[in-house]
């Protein structure tokens, strides 16, 4: 049973905080989208033009392939890690989980700056190749340099859904395959992976999303050609100053995005039921 | 039990350890680093010194941006507190029509990617003259951090017994008095960690400062991203290292305040387990 709240006291909680987000939130939103449908007259231009114009094409497909290759890689990376936590008994758990969530709140410009440091042409990495007689590798301002940053800042949001997916898993499963003789790999392939596609997806789907929309990790760590949707709208907004193409860029992003969030929900929803 | 069923996990720690490092890496890498001189970084440095940190704490540049960033996260946080904290309470204790499309509201800001909020801020701004602003900047700022703000909150109230609520009502306790006498004493350690997340979101954040701030108005991290951008001066070593200690701290004050959370919530349960025979309050309230 709730507590009930009469309707007054229940504006008083609620209202502040609904104010704030639609003053904030709600109203730049809307007025992003009626930016992008131009200045006086509504009119789909903007949204033409940008399908006409080869550099919102060229970074629109750069921004799904690095969405893309960064989620994959984000999962891979996470996978052991969630696995590992969910082995954890309660005692040590939380102990390792700051290992996953130091990372996480650390800003990414440090990150960013690390990375440079270290995978830069004169950085460590490079020096101990060029000891070993090896060549240097290119790894900053390129490709690499951003699905490293991307995935140093993704792979916390893949681990916790997958580990709170793992530990709701029934441990009697695993036991019982083992019984009957499993080993170990099979176990996992047969039950534990199958099991964990519901989390997979959700934490997939989360990473891609915020892989579309990232802005300081492409700008700082990527080169000329790895200019995502994000920068794009940074270019249109500042240089070109171009606010109606801007706007429409922002409008199809968060068109995409909630999009497949509400996948994610359905996907969360029909895990919940099984 | 033992878990046998991974009987193989040196294969899982053996890779999980590898993907730790991977992680943390960046982290700890630049702290030797900023000990290092001027002239050229590298790891290992030659020559420790204390030259950057000097660097940055002669800087009035730096320091600047530093304290206006503290001042502009301490500012956002207590407003989204205010504001967050009541909705979180309201939230987690009733239910009402139109709850679910409320929620998704305000959990909004999470979901919705940072750049094209920057943007729709950035154009609305415009439009009020509030770009380069304070109040721009903490407004923009309060509605960033109120998601995480009413989930903390929400996840404490959903740990503290709501029977206390319950009885208070009944012994006539208005509204008001039962949240700030009975809910908000129970909430300490969820208001310190919901206050330290939102401080510290609000301190490093980087995308909406780009587009709403002026040269009055720059921040920390925008000041950090330009510098990154266009010349990786060396002083960037000492100030990183700073923040990392800030979220150290920040991840150890928050395994301490959970720690002590599951502590109570565990004893509550015990206290709960022993008492349940002698009274049960639901059926009290039930009867009223």
């Amino acid at each position: 049973m709730a507590i009930q709240l009469s309707r007054r006291d229940l504006a008083g909680y609620l209202a502040p905080v609904t104010a704030l987000m639609a003053f904030a939130l709600v109203v730049p939103l809307a007025f992003t989208f009626w930016r992008s449908l131009g200045d006086t007259v509504p009119s789909l231009d903007a949204y033409v033009g940008l399908f006409k114009s080869r550099l919102f094409n060229q970074s629109a497909l750069t921004t799904l392939e690095i969405a893309l290759s960064s989620t994959i890689f984000s999962i891979a990376l996470a996978y052991p890690i969630a696995l590992h936590l969910s082995r954890l008994s309660e005692k040590w758990r939380p102990i390792f989980m700051i290992f996953v969530l130091l990372p996480f709140w650390t800003s990414i410009l440090v990150k960013s700056y690390a990375f440079i440091v270290v995978l830069g042409d004169a950085g460590i990495v490079n020096h101990a190749f060029m000891a070993l007689g090896l060549p240097k590798v290119p790894m900053m301002f390129n490709r690499i340099g951003v699905l490293v940053g991307m995935s140093s800042f993704q792979i916390p949001f893949v681990v916790f859904p997958l580990l709170a997916n793992l530990l709701a898993q029934d441990a009697n499963l695993r036991r019982t395959a083992a019984v009957m003789g499993a080993s170990d790999l099979r176990i996992f392939w047969q039950i534990t992976f199958p099991l964990s596609l519901p989390g997979l997806l959700a934490g997939a789907i989360m990473c891609f999303v915020m892989a579309m929309g990232s802005f300081v990790t492409p700008a700082l760590l990527g080169g000329r050609k790895d200019m995502m949707v994000a920068n794009l709208i940074d270019f249109y907004t500042r240089e070109a100053l171009d606010w109606a193409s801007a706007s429409a860029i922002a409008v199809i992003l968060f068109a995409v995005s909630a999009l497949l969030l509400w996948l994610v929900g359905r996907v969360r929803r029909e895990s919940a039921l099984m | 039990m033992k878990d046998r069923s991974f009987s193989r996990g040196w294969i899982v720690v053996g890779l999980a350890t590898l993907m730790y490092l991977y992680l943390l890496f960046p982290s700890f890498i630049i702290v030797p680093i900023s000990f290092g001189n001027r002239v050229e970084l590298a790891f290992p440095p030659q020559h420790y010194s204390l030259d950057l940190y000097r660097d940055y704490f002669n800087s009035a540049d730096w320091l600047t941006v530093t304290g206006r960033s503290a001042l502009y996260a301490a500012l956002a946080a207590s407003l989204a507190m205010l504001v967050g904290l009541p909705a979180g309470y309201a939230l987690t204790r009733t239910t009402f029509p139109g709850k679910r499309l409320l929620v998704m509201l305000l959990l909004s800001p999470m979901m919705v990617p940072v750049v094209v909020i920057s943007l729709g801020l950035y154009l609305y701004y415009l439009k009020l003259s509030l770009t380069g602003t304070v109040i721009g900047i903490v407004l923009a700022h309060a509605m960033y951090v109120t998601p995480f703000i009413i989930l903390t909150i929400s996840a404490g109230v959903e740990n503290i017994d709501e029977r206390l609520e319950k009885v208070a009502v009944i012994m006539g306790a208005s509204q008001w008095r039962v949240f700030w006498q009975v809910v908000l004493p129970q909430l300490g350690p969820s208001i310190v960690s919901a206050g330290l997340f939102a401080f510290l979101m609000s301190f490093d954040e980087v995308v909406i400062a780009w587009f709403i701030t002026g040269p009055s108005t720059m921040t920390l991290p925008v000041k950090m991203y330009s510098s990154i951008k266009w010349e990786v001066s060396p002083v960037l070593a000492a100030v990183a290292t700073i923040l990392t200690f800030v979220s150290i701290f920040m991840c150890l004050a928050t395994y301490w305040l959970k720690r002590g959370g599951s502590r109570r919530a565990a004893a509550r349960a015990a206290a709960d387990a022993a008492r349940k025979p002698l009274v049960d309050e639901a059926a009290l309230v039930q009867a009223r």
